[in-house]
């Protein structure tokens, strides 16, 4: 019921043309009930009583509310459909401003696929009950007693007789709806159940094509499309039931009203005007009827949806900016944690981390996976905020600081570089929009990552991400770079930016990083050896805590962890690669 | 064009060049709209569909006899005074709406019937074809593209095929039942009544063309709309961490206002065209109750003809908009069927030759004879390579990114045939023996190390579904994957996340490693994973490998020159030649190509 109010009041920003709506279409209404009084008065005095001079004031009349409901009819349908999509516009904006204010953790939890059908068919479900099911939920219920009303008013007893149908009718529509809807929602979920199938088999073609295993993904495939269509076929069984019954039953009445109403006009108990007068409106009383099934079914669907957008605009935002936040307009970059602690729902991460890092200084963080590297990382530009301790930049508190100065300071290239559908050098210009052609270029340049981009047929202008050119992986992390470092940041952070890159390339992302590290606070969370050697001391961490730091040559001497993790490799001489690493497909979650 | 084409057959025997020509012309518009090939799709459930039309047409015409049971009813019934008539009529009345109760649950439940097993049928043919597309396909193609075929296009199609199917016969057979009726029990009437409809269809044939142009433009908009969303939501992180918030909701803003204005527009459009419809509906009205009622004056007609008249003007205006609703429906789903039929009329190139036979057990020697080949005909990836692998042995292949390594195992593995030169295996040419009993003999572990959803027991059975769980605990053993499994909540049943979400790198790697052992193919093909794993499993991995290489032929694509250890011999691949082969020790001592990747590679290392 509150959902249902609080979907409703969303017509407030469209308060006059909403007023309008329910105006115009109670006028159309109005004018629709009159149309079966004119045709009575034709045929009882213009056709039996004689008097054909009234054929034409009659034919006038009936030609005046037809224009009339055309424009009234134009005007109901234009302030509906403006206001309603007005509410699809404002809603779904409303919608993303809110899930842009929400902190990473929000998203860790949502899944994409969940927000989006928030974002897209809730919201028009929404749109759609709005804009056509209030109206037209009021119009039918008025009509339907106005219709009656008017029924009892002009022959009681043949209005009984006749209305005897709508309860009837009323029971198996509503019945009808009841049954459909489950089985409805068996079909979509059967669809879901395909689609996944799809999207496994296809996603593994590779798979299945080594082991032979087609004749078994035929089988999977065709088991789960057979159940859509064992559902689909319920679906089409309830169907034709119902709906041939919902058009059955009005029928029944008519044949009373026939056989009791031909009757009295036999008997001169009513006009022949009358009898016709009283069939139009019957019929205009079994519309009404049968569609309030499918308006209640759209009004639960509204409620079903309007819960579920709610449900994020409520959600609170964890990590608002405070009031009175202090801007940072220069950093020199130094870093400190002091006694950080943080929890991943429950799940200790960080515990009681003390680390203090100048400005300019670079520092490598090391460990085995779900050591939390990437979560101390990122709790510098917030990330994620701690669950106790402090982190300090410049010696503020980064929760004191206005989020737009502390991001500016920072640099992120994330494990999995992500990049947007637009042009490259858009993609470039994502750290720093008023960046010119030439600070674009030499941040390419700097990141290595200019010379293949020359060479794309279209440069500069080559529309990448999701829905543009492939780019392979280690390309990928060079723009990333790339976006960072058009920034200018004086804080940096390479979250394993050199992973999946052939050996060449690693050796190149590596002297580009060497270049571009230079004056700037640099956080490395890496796990081969090549990018460690790049900081000037690493700090080894542990389930959550720092176990070691110092320089590389340090450390193997001190024979602690690092000595163990690196010492084998060594030994080896080719097991260079034999780092721990993170899981690449989360982007920036915590470790 | 339509009296040329009834007079000739379909090979067009004795027909003039002229009309040939025309049949030829219908026969091409009929293969654009791809209707033939769709009705074979039908063919098998032929009986049901025709019982259906059959259902179909008993529906329209008892629905039509309703009004002129009522004229019957008011003529000869209440105006004559003769309750014997009138109730005659009512029984009949009563009849004809029993009857139309029952076809239209037989037309309902057949068309839905025959219409889910076209989609049915056709889900499954296209699923069957993708399996046998060449993997170029799956390359060119984003995985959502071709799931949007199994899934969108058909059940776009599943509308066409149940809804609007039913829809196209029963209201073009209303519309026209409802004009041969109107004739029949009045024509000058008829004929008055009728001179509204040129008004009609034209503003039918408007808003028809303009409102598929809108819904067009709508469609594309809305997915502008939710293409940004889903991407800015896949990439919000980084939108937060270079503060693009206020651009990305001005974006989302622009996309959001273009889909609304469109929107608008076929508010507009259907906001003039169904008041219209209206509009003429209530002037057919007047017609018949102006004109009509000055010829029930002059006695020249009943009033019950009038009120049956009022009756079926409903019958044709309420088809004219279902009809014109059903456009759209219908550019939607010959769209989708376009789609889904391109995609079966991709060749599967890799299809098994005429006369292929199955491959009989091998000894696993294999052979690349003056192999040239590329993705595209006009640029080799690989130039005349020649080589042979003996039975048994190990051969790693190394070279730089792009230089052909992962070509050749694609040659290797048969999933692209060379263009020139052969590929043979004991000696015999890939090509002359079936896929299905190459696979048997061959298996190739992938880069990236893929796992199903399903449990692992599963996954590691995906190989060979045959096997017992004590056949697959003894393989994850051997390959070490056994002591982690058993670690998992539930064992060899804890289920996976599709993709092997939750699963670390090594050990989806050691999974897939015991996935390749539980096949025991004769040729093993192992493209090394280029991302790194924790030192613990990247030694269970080496170890692994071992287990994995002995007692078959084995190429490995080496990223990490550190398992060239593990090899025979090192073949040495650039730009798409072999240029060197042997061992560690000999290539190292010639200072050639390998000589140089492996100073190179030992620089990153040494640059601790």
């Amino acid at each position: 019921m509150r959902t249902i109010w609080r979907i409703t009041k969303l017509l407030g920003d469209y308060k006059w043309l909403t007023v309008a709506g329910f105006v115009l279409a109670f006028a159309q209404m109005g004018l629709s009930l009159v149309v079966p009084r004119i045709i009575q008065l034709t045929i009882d005095r213009a056709l039996i009583g004689g008097e054909s001079g009234l054929l034409r004031w009659y034919g006038l009349a009936l030609a005046g509310v037809g224009v009339a409901r055309f424009g009234i009819a134009v005007a109901r349908r234009l302030t509906t459909g403006k206001a309603s999509l007005g509410i699809e516009y404002d809603l779904r904006n409303r919608l993303w401003a809110r899930l842009l204010r929400q902190p990473f953790a929000f998203f860790d939890h949502w899944p994409t696929g969940q927000l989006m059908s928030r974002a897209m068919s809730d919201i028009s479900n929404v749109r759609m009950f709005l804009g056509y099911g209030i109206v037209f939920f009021a119009v039918n219920i008025v009509m339907m007693v106005a219709v009656a009303v008017i029924l009892l008013a002009t022959d009681w007893r043949l209005a009984l007789v006749s209305l005897a149908f709508l309860p009837a009718l009323l029971v198996v529509t509503w019945r009808f709806s009841r049954r459909l809807q489950p089985i409805l929602k068996d079909v979509q979920q059967r669809i879901a159940d395909v689609t996944a199938a799809a999207e496994e088999n296809i996603v593994g073609t590779r798979i299945v094509r080594i082991f032979a295993r087609e004749d078994d993904e035929l089988a999977k495939f065709s088991e789960r499309s057979t159940r859509v269509f064992e559902a689909s076929v319920a679906a089409a069984r309830t169907r034709a039931l119902y709906i041939p019954l919902i058009a059955f039953v009005p029928n029944l009445a008519i044949a009373l009203l026939l056989w009791y109403g031909g009757r009295q006009v036999i008997q001169g108990d009513i006009t022949l005007g009358e009898l016709v007068a009283f069939y139009t409106y019957l019929m205009m009383l079994v519309f009404p009827a049968q569609v309030i099934g499918w308006l209640t079914g759209l009004a639960q669907r509204a409620i079903a949806s309007g819960d579920r957008i709610y449900e994020l605009l409520d959600a609170p935002l964890e990590m608002e900016e405070r009031a009175d936040a202090a801007p940072l307009p220069q950093a020199d970059g130094a870093v400190a944690f002091e006694g950080v602690s943080f929890s991943y729902v429950d799940r200790p991460v960080l515990d009681d981390v003390h680390l203090e890092v100048p400005a300019g200084r670079t520092v490598a963080l090391v460990g085995h996976t779900g050591c939390g590297k990437t979560t101390l990382a990122n709790l510098v530009p917030r990330f994620y905020d701690v669950s106790g301790g402090r982190v300090l930049v410049d010696g503020h508190d980064v929760r004191d600081l206005k989020l737009d100065d502390l991001r500016r300071h920072i640099g992120v290239v994330t494990q999995d570089p992500f990049l947007f559908s637009a042009s490259i050098a858009e993609n470039i210009r994502a750290g720093r929009p008023e960046a010119s052609d030439e600070e674009v270029r030499a941040a390419a340049a700097a990141a290595q990552a200019d010379e293949f981009v020359t060479a794309l047929p279209e440069g500069y202008e080559t529309v990448v991400g999701e829905r543009g050119f492939t780019l392979s992986g280690g390309q990928r992390q060079r723009l990333a770079i790339a976006r960072a470092l058009v920034m200018d940041p004086r804080i940096l952070i390479l979250d394993d930016a050199t992973s999946s890159v052939d050996v060449e390339t690693e050796f190149r992302i590596r002297e580009a990083l060497v270049e571009v590290m230079k004056g700037r606070t640099t956080f490395i969370i890496a796990h081969r050896p090549s990018t460690i050697s790049l900081a000037e001391e690493v700090v080894v961490l542990d389930h959550g805590r720092i176990v070691e730091r110092g320089a590389h040559d340090e450390l193997m001497a001190a024979g602690g962890t690092y000595a163990q993790m690196f010492g084998d490799a060594e030994a080896q001489h080719c097991d260079l690669d034999a780092v721990p690493v993170e899981k690449p497909a989360a982007a920036g979650g915590p470790a | 064009m339509a009296t040329a084409s009834r007079n000739v057959g379909p090979h067009g025997r004795g027909a003039t060049v002229e009309e040939l020509r025309g049949w030829r012309a219908f026969l091409h518009l009929a293969r654009e709209l791809r209707l033939a090939r769709l009705a074979r799709f039908a063919y098998p459930y032929r009986r049901r569909a025709l019982l259906s039309v059959v259902a179909m047409v008993v529906v329209v015409l008892t629905s039509l006899s309703v009004p002129y049971l009522v004229k019957v009813g008011i003529d000869r019934g209440i105006d004559a005074g003769d309750l014997r008539v009138l109730d005659l009529v009512i029984v009949a009345f009563i009849a004809v709406s029993a009857v139309n109760l029952g076809a239209s649950y037989v037309q309902t439940y057949l068309t839905s019937w025959v219409g889910e097993h076209v989609v049915l049928d056709l889900r499954r043919t296209l699923f069957a074809h993708i399996q046998k597309l060449s993997l170029d396909f799956f390359s060119r193609q984003k995985t959502g593209w071709i799931v949007s075929r199994l899934t969108n296009d058909i059940d776009a199609l599943s509308q066409l095929v149940t809804e609007g199917v039913t829809s196209l016969v029963t209201n073009s057979l209303t519309f026209i039942g409802a004009i041969v009726f109107l004739f029949i029990l009045d024509w000058h009437l008829a004929l008055a009544t009728l001179s509204i409809m040129p008004l009609v269809i034209g503003a039918t044939l408007v808003f028809r063309t303009r409102s598929a142009r809108a819904y067009a433009l709508v469609r594309e908009r809305i997915a502008n709309v939710s293409a940004h969303l889903q991407e800015s939501i896949s990439g919000v992180r980084v939108l937060k961490a270079f503060r693009r918030e206020d651009a990305d909701r001005a974006a989302l803003d622009r996309a959001n206002a273009a889909y609304r204005d469109v929107n608008m527009r076929t508010v507009v459009q259907s906001g003039l065209y169904f008041p219209f419809v209206e509009l003429m509906s209530a002037a057919g009205v007047v017609i018949v109750l102006w004109y009509g009622g000055s010829l029930v004056s002059d006695q020249a007609l009943k009033i019950g003809v009038l009120v049956a008249f009022i009756g079926y003007l409903a019958s044709f205006f309420d088809p004219l908009q279902q009809l014109s609703q059903l456009y759209n429906t219908f550019q939607a789903s010959m769209a989708a069927v376009q789609k889904i039929f391109a995609v079966l009329d991709t060749e599967p190139d890799m299809l098994d030759a005429p006369g292929a036979v199955p491959l009989p057990d091998v000894a696993g020697e294999l052979e690349l004879r003056d192999v040239t080949f590329g993705y595209e005909a006009t640029t080799p990836v690989l130039h005349e390579v020649s080589f042979t692998v003996p039975a048994g042995r190990t051969v790693a292949l190394v070279g730089a990114t792009g230089a052909g390594k992962s070509t050749l195992v694609k040659l290797l593995a048969r999933f692209y045939d060379p263009q020139q030169g052969a590929v043979l295996i004991d000696g015999h040419d890939l090509r002359d023996v079936t896929a299905r009993s190459l696979r048997e003999q061959l298996a190739v572990v992938p880069q990236e190390a893929f796992l199903f959803s399903g449990s692992v027991l599963d996954n590691i059975r995906f190989a060979r579904p045959s096997a017992d769980a004590e056949d697959v605990k003894r393989v994850a053993r051997i390959v070490g994957a056994h002591d982690f499994v058993t670690a998992l909540p539930d064992g060899y049943e804890t289920e996976v996340q599709e993709g092997g979400g939750g699963l670390s790198t090594g050990q989806r790697q050691l999974i897939s490693f015991a996935r390749a052992l539980l096949a025991d193919p004769r040729v093993l093909i192992l493209d090394e994973a280029t991302s790194s794993v924790d030192a613990e499993s990247e030694r269970r991995i080496e170890r692994a490998m071992d287990v994995l290489f002995s007692g078959r032929t084995s190429v490995i694509v080496a990223h990490r020159l550190s398992t060239v250890r593990y090899a025979d011999e090192i073949l040495v691949v650039d730009d798409g030649r072999i240029v060197e082969r042997g061992t560690h020790d000999e290539l190292f001592a010639t200072g050639g190509r390998y000589a140089e990747l492996y100073r190179e590679w030992e620089a990153t290392g040494r640059a601790l």
